[in-house]
């Protein structure tokens, strides 16, 4: 297998040649499950657009299963793995240290994806992403997920060799940066994350071949320990993306080292107890479990975000201050670079998934609140602010960084580029805001038609949310044109894209 | 200047600091701190999270009457 390592002509980090190819291929992948995702996605809406009502409910739920593992497990998790690969290898001027067995693990990753999609899009698993027991898929839908999730955590084993390796071959001096320290802590909590999924897949799996039983209560506890923590992967990797881009767009500065990596051990120690929202309402669970979980270990992840959302735009802002930005309140805002694509994605991130998101699931941890809000629009609201304009709107922010400096090519349709995150994030700001409206009159969640026409029972809700989610919709679909904005101009740059200028030979180790 | 396709942090990438450009921040931080703007927007994001928070148990009594 070839190695070798190239010089970065831009930030002056040695490049590993199959640190190269795992990110591109990853990248890829996740690019190409965003499609997938997204017109899923869009078919979603048009549905739930009750003047649209595109899909029957067959379909729509299908549909809507499929939306769901692209984006919330596939998507996320592939481009999760690219930035492991920068920010182990990359950052620490390393290289893979076990390169067959990372490539092995990424054709395992796709393979699974692969047997899942088929399962949902040929209707053998119209369960949702959250599968829960007794709806039955068949049986290689599980295995799979605990494929891809085998996968994953040997990946995530790769990524911990590689700061071994770092740290035998003195690639780097002092502390691992702070970026990688995110990193590190990404990867520690999908561990956490992936022993949960298969500690509830692999007795599934069985189920599903007609081996043993799954208590139903035991299975949403564990399974959400899986659905829910692995959002967090997420946003310790995009709390590391923001640091990452902060540092990049604008030369901010880390305010307290101590405090930011303090802030990620707690995500670490806590976040998997917020796990215990998602089950306010169950029946199964008593009041001191679910109060301790979400009322107490809940907040100090909250805490840990809280902090990060205070120290990021401050170390934009001390950044931009010391380099003479010092004017009034604002001028470091107000004459940063908002033609940057990845700093406006990086500002909107922040700005949504904290106002948005952080407000709204806060809010939903607390045991009564929850009972007015669970299975309601608002939820949904809620994570497509954290994940999709927090989250996925980072990645894309770092995209346009990891197109120039990995792929080198520079990015196409450049004046589309530096409108996109603007389309998406306005979009999808709109979009979550109208879903929590809608869910504040009792709109359902996962429900096909909001009339409940041909229902044995009647409800009625306030003509207001036919213009709410007329509004829902039309977010939606501008958040979309965002999203098929960022895929035409990565497909487009990495494949047909022109070359940047500057030496990308890669030399053997020994010689550089 | 950013060129054609390539982000403004590569083509013009920020200046590295000094100790000196530190220090001198440092001097001139007031009473909110080396970073007020940040500062009035994490106040903003309180009063929003309070008024959002309450509005919640406020709603909660609506629905869920008690007697």
């Amino acid at each position: 297998m070839k190695g070798g390592f190239r010089i970065c002509p831009t930030t002056a980090l040695r490049v590993h040649r199959q640190a190269d190819g795992l990110i591109k291929a990853n990248a890829v992948a996740a690019t190409v499950l965003l499609l997938v995702g997204g017109i899923t996605g869009l078919l979603v809406l048009l549905t739930r657009w009750q003047a649209v009502h595109l899909l029957d409910a067959v379909m729509f739920y299908r549909v809507l299963t499929i939306h769901g593992m692209s984006m919330l497990i596939f998507f996320i998790i592939f481009f999760e793995m690219a930035i492991l690969y920068f920010a182990g290898p990359v950052l620490l001027n390393s290289r893979v240290p076990a390169p067959k067995l990372g490539w092995s693990m990424f054709w395992l990753m796709v393979l699974g994806a692969v047997m899942v999609e088929w399962t949902m899009w040929t209707g053998r698993a119209d369960v949702l992403f959250t599968s829960y027991v007794p709806l039955k898929a068949h049986p290689l839908f599980y295995l799979g997920v605990i494929l891809f999730a085998v996968g994953t955590l040997i990946t995530v084993a790769v990524f911990f060799g590689s700061l071994v390796v770092a740290k035998r071959e003195k690639t780097y001096e002092g502390s691992v940066p702070l970026v990688t320290y995110g990193a590190i802590t990404a990867a520690i909590i999908a561990v956490i994350t992936l022993v949960h999924g298969a500690a509830i897949y692999i007795p599934t799996f069985l189920w599903s071949i007609g081996i043993g039983n799954v208590d139903p209560q035991v299975y949403r506890m564990v399974w959400w320990g899986l659905g829910h923590s692995s959002q967090q992967i997420n946003v310790a990797a995009m709390v590391a993306v923001w640091y990452l881009l902060g540092a990049l767009t604008v030369g901010s500065v880390v305010i307290n080292e101590k405090i930011s990596r303090t802030a990620f051990v707690l995500y670490i120690l806590f976040i998997s107890m917020a796990s215990a929202h998602h089950l306010l309402v169950d029946p199964g669970m008593g009041p001191t479990w679910k109060v301790v979980n979400t009322s107490y270990f809940m907040y100090m992840a909250v805490l840990a975000s809280m902090i990060h959302g205070f120290t990021v735009p401050a170390g934009i802002e001390v950044g931009q201050r010391v380099r003479g930005l010092t004017k009034g309140m604002f001028e470091w805002l107000r004459r940063a670079p908002w033609g940057d694509p990845g700093f406006s994605a990086l500002v909107f991130s922040v700005i949504i998934f904290g106002f948005v998101g952080g407000i709204t699931g806060v809010t939903f941890g607390t045991e009564q609140i929850n009972i007015i809000a669970h299975n309601t629009l608002r939820i949904p609201g809620h994570f497509h602010a954290t994940v999709v304009a927090g989250t996925a709107l980072a990645f894309m922010g770092v995209t346009y960084y990891v197109i120039p400096l990995i792929f080198r090519k520079k990015v196409a349709f450049w004046p589309l580029a530096k409108i996109q995150p603007y389309l998406f994030a306005f979009g999808m700001l709109i979009f979550s805001v109208a879903m929590t409206f809608a869910g504040t009159f009792g709109i359902p969640r996962r429900h096909w038609d909001m009339t409940f026409s041909d229902a044995l029972f009647d409800v009625q809700f306030s003509p207001a949310v036919n213009l709410v989610v007329t509004v829902m919709a039309l977010g939606g679909l501008i958040a979309a044109l965002g999203g098929a904005i960022y895929i035409l101009v990565t497909v487009w740059s990495v494949f047909l894209g022109q070359p940047m200028e500057g030496d990308a030979t890669y030399v053997d180790a020994r010689s550089s | 200047m950013s060129m054609h396709g390539v982000p403004n942090g590569i083509v013009n990438p920020p200046r590295p600091l000094t100790d000196a450009d530190e220090e001198a921040a440092q001097e001139k931080a007031g009473g909110f701190g080396m970073a007020p703007g940040t500062m009035v927007m994490a106040l903003v994001f309180l009063a929003v999270f309070a008024v959002y928070y309450f509005t919640n148990w406020k709603l909660l009594s609506v629905v869920w009457q008690v007697g």
